[in-house]
């Protein structure tokens, strides 16, 4: 049997089997006009008669829980008469999510609610790939609670080419490093860090600590995902070095490569790496445990309101904090946690309505998130709780991706206003020149892929000071300008000027 | 027509044999194929499933192939793939065969079985822990091989940012860990070769020698071919955790471990572009085949019964 | 002279002379010993020092690093899993399961496949060569096959969906192929033919019994295939009713780690510590996952090792 009759035989057999396989999936028949539109009342509550059952499959981010059937259970009998819903909820643990939520969209299985974010189960290319169900017009009829407890900006910077397709959960919207200090070693040696904010301005306390501790106490205990704070608003994340400056007037794009402020930022780190400030084989650490051992004196991590004092209980020891910048919002912080309707969903409508019942309905919210009072939890007074020993062992959900943070419970130690300061700490920040752009890498996605794999050979090992930027800055830049930067800055600059346009 | 038909009546015993195997390979490998499909398409999701989506999504022919080719990477990875598998190829054989054939040679029997039983072990342990393993050995500050260098008044070296020692490392943990596994094959193929050879040349007086390479070696001859051959068809992929995490994804190290399924990941990492992944692995199909059917027609050419077709 | 015939009289006194006789000499003996000894050592070492730090103090662990000789041991680890194991077992049950089904499943398909091909009287076999190895080259991908399995079979969440992924291979077909046309002469299957045996009993009750070492071969890769399987229970076998196989829960783990490591700026108000397990425990699974299938793998070794001697035999 010759090779080329054979090649042709298999192919006639696969199409012949893929027609039959269309025939299997194919079929799907329109669901009737919604009832959800006559059982909505003008004031906005639900008249649960007019509703026809339906059972709503979710998929969330995180480890399963062995109490996750029976606290459904519970949330299944308090739908049921708020709105006739009941949930088939899914968990799939934080290192499949983003595989196998991309395997289920593009299968087109069906589903109705999932957890989407800025760096897991990627929210804009799926987006843009049309796997989300836009969400404008349910919002308008279902969704009027979200808009009304929701800071405007969360909606308005998760829009794809001016359409929604996520919900955001509120919390923290803008992003803002610190300077992490261990409080023993500041306390020992007196050091005064009121004034810090730059990397330079750590110079003299790491010295310190160097020249008076032992080698296995690190004074910038950092892993290889360590940068310099940058005063860039970066369009693919701060890997991938195309951003615009935050105070900018023209609202180009540039080559931060390119930027004297980054040239300065490498000189220092490249200093800091001789001196022995930070770890020798930095630029292969993937993490690093000097927080657990208590053995460092400061490193870089994103804030939040009173998040020392979580930090502090965390790490067992008492943590102190400096800020780097001021709080800004950025395209990606406002997406860093949200809800999206399947494209495939059958009943957006009730999804919609389970989506704004959980954002504004405290006892749904704490279930999902707490599960049940005196099995998981007791309440104390107002609006503390303390965990009992089964939420850790059985329900310790991730409270962040599920939606409206502000109607959770308080634990003992965190101060009663903190919600309040969150809300604060979002208006007092500052927002990003593109705030609301999202750049779509379709066209340049050859020159993305590339300059993806340039990033990651030369990006950790010249942040981190593990190299000679005299000499690694301009093969870097070469490098980049090879796999064609240019031509996706270029790109980035055309989609932002066209979308510039169109905003004013 | 009648021919065929009646061929098929004269061979029915063994084509019933072959139906449920051939049953599986059409639902579980040649359904799935339609999926190639996607590496010339623009993917988008349209709402009536998977198919409707395919039908619908832009035509872009090769534009998904361009990214392998058009970088500059594309000469290294490209370069770094083939090198390192003709080595493994070539290493893994020669090694494999004559460990099997040293382990058949022992005089004790219990201890060949307990060498290999741990030859095996490597094969159990996923790259994840092999790389903590090889990371305590080559760690710059507490590396059990930097300890020494420095016992003996050396300079130590930070090996996951020098490049020239990492081809030596990479082939060294490569064949380490599939020889085990290898040599499993060869073994059983000598256990299988037909001991009245032996004897016949115990009788002419043949050396140990003698007997190792006129019987044994041309007895797994057959085997060695056909399992390179099926080797040479893989010579565009690579064994990920090898490549990646191995050297701990240095990017110093890029010069001398970046393939092209690193490439590919990293590449793709961010934005999980089904068509682009689907064209990476059909050009390394493609490529694996092209080999395969030359090296088979030059076996073919040479020994026909060795042959895979 | 044939494997047959030899069995018909092994005469216990007479092989172990000869054996003697045509031992190799005990330099080379040494030398031979030396060589594969040391490689052997290099291989199990790092399951001692897997071991080691399963057995090491979390604390001592982390205080340390990793070491062959901690100043603190502890059994914690153990302790944890198997106080918190009841999962930990159902899951082995769930693996072992599949590994045995699986198993035998792949070799009754492997063997008559290979079989067929492996006799040069059958006119189809250049096809059906083909057929198989074709598909070791080319796949459609994770999301074609993911459609087959859940849309047109519908089998995901049950045991079949781990089962069926794994039960062919190209590979094995053509080794299996190899070993029949090499240890299988023509002729004895040309006689069973005379004297009357079908084609399948000619496979059943002449070829298979003395093709033992190849079967053996394809059966403990194909155990091995299916113990170490995680990737198609994240596919398809991912419910929360269902108890996971064991190596995918390891995997899991090590997959929640890279991941949290990664990403700890982005859920850095979760406390994710809290829901990883510590270092040693993670060890200890590994260690939990891997000795049960080299503890079976002796029963495999029988078929390659023993009768490797000159004029002995098995069967």
């Amino acid at each position: 049997m010759s090779t080329k009759r054979f090649t042709l035989m298999s192919f006639a057999l696969m199409l012949l089997l893929s027609v039959v396989l269309a025939g299997c999936g194919g079929g799907k028949e329109n669901a009737a006009p919604a009832k959800e539109e006559e059982a909505v009342q003008s004031d906005g509550t639900v008249d649960v008669s007019k509703l026809d059952p339906v059972k709503l499959k979710l998929y969330l981010i995180g480890p399963n829980q062995k109490d996750l059937p029976m606290v459904q259970e519970k949330i299944n009998e308090y739908l049921t008469e708020k709105i006739n819903v009941t949930l088939d909820i899914n968990m799939i643990d934080w290192g499949d999510y983003s595989q196998r939520m991309q395997v289920i969209t593009s299968s087109g299985e069906n589903y109705d609610i999932a957890f989407s974010s800025s760096w897991a189960f990627d929210y804009l290319p799926n987006a843009a790939k049309g796997a989300f169900m836009p969400l404008n017009d349910l919002l308008d009829q279902y969704g009027e609670g979200i808009v009304e407890v929701l800071d405007p900006r969360f909606l308005e910077g998760t829009k794809v080419n001016g359409v929604n397709y996520g919900i955001p959960a509120n919390k923290e919207l803008a992003q803002q490093f610190v300077w992490r200090f261990n409080k023993e070693y500041v306390d020992k040696y007196n050091l005064d860090i009121s004034n810090v904010t730059t990397l330079e301005d750590l110079e003299p306390l790491l010295k310190t600590i160097k020249d008076n501790e032992t080698a296995d106490i690190i004074p910038l205990a950092v892993p290889k995902s360590f940068k310099p704070y940058m005063p860039f608003d970066y369009q693919l994340g701060d890997e991938i070095p195309i951003g615009m400056y935050i105070d900018t007037e023209d609202f180009k794009f540039v080559n931060v490569l390119e930027s004297p402020e980054l040239k300065a930022a490498l000189t220092t780190m490249r200093e800091y790496y001789k001196a022995g400030y930070v770890r020798e084989d930095i630029a292969t650490l993937d993490g690093i445990d000097n927080f657990k051992t208590g053995k460092w004196l400061v490193d870089r991590e994103i804030t939040q309101p009173y998040a020392d004092l979580g930090w502090s209980r965390n790490a067992g020891y008492e943590i102190v904090t400096r800020p780097m910048h001021d709080p800004v919002i950025y395209t990606s912080s406002a997406a860093g946690s949200m809800m999206v309707i399947s494209s495939y969903s059958k009943n957006p409508e009730r999804s919609m309505m389970f989506l704004n019942l959980l954002n504004t309905d405290a006892e749904l919210r704490n279930m999902i998130q707490y599960g049940l009072e005196g099995t998981h939890y007791t309440k104390l007074d107002g609006p503390y709780i303390e965990d009992l020993p089964a939420m850790q062992e059985n329900f310790a959900m991730p409270g962040f991706a599920l939606g409206n943070m502000y109607l959770t419970y308080l634990h003992e130690g965190e101060p009663e206003d903190k919600w309040d300061a969150f809300e604060k700490f979002n208006s007092s920040a500052i927002v990003a020149p593109t705030f609301g752009f999202n750049f779509d890498t379709g066209p340049v996605k050859t020159e993305v892929a590339a300059i993806t794999n340039v990033a990651k050979e030369f990006i950790p090992a010249l942040y981190t000071g593990s190299v000679d930027p005299e000499t690694y800055l301009p093969k870097a830049k070469q490098k980049f300008k090879d796999a064609g930067i240019d031509k996706v800055i270029a790109e980035a600059q055309k989609q932002f000027d066209e979308w510039k346009a169109s905003n004013q | 027509m009648s021919a065929f038909f009646k061929k098929v009546i004269r061979n029915r015993a063994l084509l019933i044999m072959i139906l449920p195997g051939t049953i599986w390979f059409l639902i579980f490998a040649y359904l799935p194929m339609f999926g190639t499909i996607l590496a010339f398409k623009d993917f988008r999701i349209s709402r009536d499933g998977f198919f409707a989506s395919v039908f619908n999504s832009e035509w872009v022919w090769f534009k998904n192939f361009e990214y392998l080719f058009t970088t500059n990477d594309a000469f290294i990875i490209t370069r770094n793939t083939i090198l390192y598998n003709l080595a493994l190829i070539i290493l893994g054989l020669v090694i494999a065969v004559s460990f099997a054939v040293l382990l058949s040679e022992l005089v004790n029997k219990r201890m060949a079985k307990i060498y290999q039983t741990g030859m095996f072990l490597p094969h159990f342990l996923s790259w994840v822990i092999i790389s903590y393993f090889a990371f305590t050995f080559l760690s710059m500050d507490k590396g059990t091989v930097n300890q020494i260098i420095t016992f003996f008044g050396g300079e130590r070296i930070s090996w996951y940012s020098e490049p020239k020692y990492w081809p030596f490392i990479i082939l060294f943990v490569g064949i380490w860990k599939g020889v085990g596994y290898n040599s499993v094959i060869y073994l059983a193929a000598i256990t299988g070769i037909d001991k009245s050879y032996y004897e016949a040349a115990v009788i002419d007086g043949a050396s140990k020698w003698k007997q190792i390479r006129y019987i044994t070696i041309p007895q797994l001859k057959p085997l060695m071919i056909i399992l390179t051959i099926l080797a040479i068809g893989g010579i565009f992929r690579s064994d990920f955790g090898l490549f990646y995490q191995l050297p701990k994804d240095s990017g110093a190290l890029y010069p001398v471990t970046n393939v092209i399924d690193t490439f590919v990941y990293r590449g793709l990492i961010n934005m999980g572009d089904v068509g682009m992944s689907t064209a990476a692995g059909l050009y390394q199909s493609m490529v694996g085949l092209v080999l395969i059917l030359i090296a088979n027609y030059i076996v073919r050419k040479i020994e026909k019964d060795h042959a895979i077709f | 002279m044939t494997q047959l015939s030899t069995q018909a009289a092994p005469q216990p006194g007479k092989v172990k002379k000869k054996r003697d006789y045509n031992a190799i000499t005990p330099v080379w003996n040494v030398i031979f010993n030396i060589i594969i000894g040391l490689f052997s050592f290099s291989c199990v070492f790092p399951f001692l020092f897997v071991i080691i730090i399963s057995l090491t103090d979390e604390q001592t662990l982390v205080q340390e690093g990793f070491s062959l000789f901690p100043s603190q041991f502890s059994i914690a680890a153990y302790d944890y899993i198997f106080r918190s194991g009841s999962e930990l077992i159902s899951s082995f049950g769930v693996t072992l399961l599949v590994t045995v089904l699986g198993t035998l499943l792949s070799l009754v398909l492997v063997t008559s496949y290979a079989y067929a091909l492996s006799r040069r009287s059958f006119e189809f076999r250049g096809f059906f060569s083909f057929l198989a190895f074709f598909t070791m080259l080319f796949s459609g991908g994770m999301v074609p096959g993911y459609i087959v399995m859940t849309q047109f079979l519908h089998l995901q969440n049950t045991i079949w969906s781990l089962i069926f992924p794994l039960s062919m291979s190209a590979f094995f077909i053509i080794v299996m192929r190899t070993f029949f046309q090499t240890t299988v002469p023509d002729e004895i299957i040309e006689s069973a033919k005379i004297d009357g045996a079908g084609e399948f009993l000619t496979f059943v009750k002449i070829v298979l019994p003395v093709s033992l070492p190849g079967i053996a071969t394809i059966g403990l890769f194909s155990s091995l295939g299916y113990w170490n399987d995680w990737f198609n229970a994240l596919l398809y076998y991912n419910n929360p009713q269902k108890t996971p196989p064991l190596q995918f829960m390891l995997m899991q783990i090590e997959k929640n780690m890279d991941f949290l490591t990664k990403n700890a700026q982005n859920i850095g108000s979760f406390d994710m510590a809290a829901s990883l397990p510590t270092e040693t425990v993670r060890m200890a699974m590994v260690v939990l996952a891997t000795a049960p299938i080299v503890l079976a793998y002796p029963f495999f070794q029988r078929y390659f090792v023993q009768g490797l001697t000159v004029g002995s035999v098995k069967g």
